[in-house]
Order: structure tokens, then sequence, then C-alpha cells
């Protein structure tokens, strides 16, 4: 099942912010189930990348501890018209992207 | 004798490198490899050698670390670090120093991106948040304690 995410973004005098909220449940691995005993198994989000015009801008490396449905926010030197794309790949191989045209 | 052996040894070894890189470079090479010794590590300190290879940072004022100094929920804490003020910013990471793995997130910039980070994070109990800024290979750091009334992590 592919991840979710919804992108938001605007560029102003050639710096676009872009901001993205993914849909993902982020289970760091340590959270523990009362009625068994036994911890959750870990799903989380462990890399992400944000690409200008196909070109890497940004690329981040997330650990269970970013909060479930996690938001981010970047600054990119990006002008309206330029493509703005976000790729995710969780500990399970799980995959989502999303592209965004700036206005 | 000799040196027919070291001729075997160089070739074998010379083999295993070309069919590693082959073999590495089919899958993703795309995203960067996550570093699973830095994030499992169990101190700031640690940590931080980890993935940058050294602990050693210097207090910024130039980094702007904005974070609510009290937390009502700890599992959703917006952090937003701004360290557009500086030049060369290769990376940004983002600390929990008592969160049981204290590593949280890290962002590495192209010179397309500025060096500008916002987002949630969970924290465990009433902690520092430290935010390292990796400029010109330097470390610098800016730090600020979020008190948090109902941790994030076990719930």
């Amino acid at each position: 099942m592919s991840i979710k995410i919804r992108m938001r973004g605007k560029s102003k005098a050639g710096v676009a912010e872009v901001k993205a909220l993914i849909k993902h449940p982020m289970e760091s691995g340590l959270r523990m189930d009362k009625k068994t005993g036994k911890p959750y198994p870990a799903k989380f989000i462990e890399t992400v990348e944000i690409a200008v015009n196909g070109e890497t801008a940004v690329n981040a490396q997330w650990s269970g501890a970013v909060s479930a449905n996690p938001y981010v926010s970047v600054k990119v030197k990006a002008n309206s018209g330029d493509e703005v794309s976000i790729a995710v790949i969780d500990n399970t191989g799980s995959k989502g992207s999303s592209t965004l045209k700036l206005k | 004798m000799k040196r027919r052996s070291f001729l075997k040894g160089t070739l074998a070894t010379g083999a295993t490198v070309v069919a590693v890189n082959a073999g590495l470079l089919t899958p993703t090479t795309v995203l960067a490899d996550w570093n699973k010794k830095a994030f499992g590590s169990k101190t700031t300190e640690d940590a931080l050698s980890n993935f940058f290879g050294s602990s050693t940072t210097t207090a910024s004022s130039d980094i702007k670390l904005k974070a609510p100094s009290i937390a009502e929920n700890g599992a959703v804490t917006p952090i937003t670090v701004d360290a557009t003020a500086i030049s060369g910013v290769e990376s940004i990471a983002i600390l929990g120093s008592k969160n049981p793995m204290p590593l949280v997130c890290e962002y590495s910039f192209a010179p397309a991106a500025l060096g500008f980070v916002s987002t949630r994070i969970k924290l465990g109990q009433t902690m520092n948040v430290v935010a390292i800024v990796k400029a010109d290979g330097k470390l610098l750091k800016a730090e600020q304690e979020v008190k948090v009334t109902i941790g994030g992590c076990g719930g």
C-alpha cells in the first residue's frame, strides 16, 4: 500500500516553502501493547527525498521519534511553475510520492 | 610462491569489490542509506559521533530553534530550525536529549535548498531539544528545554 502525501507550496522571490503532510503511523517499535506486553512492530519512514525539477534538494533520514502523520516543511530555491516532488520509503519497504507544480 | 599467492589474493579481493559495487548499484541508489548505528545510539554524544564522526559542537546564536516551552502532548511537538542566517549549511539534525534514542531526524541539503526545517517530533518526557547544524564542516548547536506534560512514547 502506498503512503499518501499531501503537498503545498508557493514560490516567493525565488524561494519556495514546501509543506507536506504524510499519512503514516510512525510506530517506533518501542511502544508496548498493554494487553499482550509485546511491543508493536516498528513501522516508520526512514528516508525522505525532496526534489526540485527532478534534482534532489533535501534528503532526510527519520527515526521512529518523528510524530505520527508527519508534517515537514522545507525551503528550496524554486520559481513558480517549477515541479517539486517528495518521495518517502519506510522500514518495511512501503513507498509514497507526490508532485506539485508551484504557484 | 609468495608472489603467486599475493597476486591470487589481490585478484580475489578485486573481484569481490566489483561484485559488491554492482550489487549496491542495482536496488536503490536514489535515497541515501539509513544510518542504523546513529539512530540506534542511546546518548546524544554517541548519536553525533556515529552520524557526523564528531561530537564536538559549538553553541551558536545564529540558529533559530523554535520549540514550545511547554508541550501539552509530547507526541506532537512542533519544532522549527531556521539556520538561514548561516552560510554553507550542509545538514540539520534534531535530537531529544532524553529520548530512548536521541537522534530524531536529520536533513541534508543540496545547494538548491535553504537551511530551514519545520516538523513535529515525539518527546517522551521533559528534556532539552537539541538542533545541530553542520556548516562548512563545523557542528553548531542550539538547545531549548521543552516541558512535557503528557509523554509521547508508550502512552
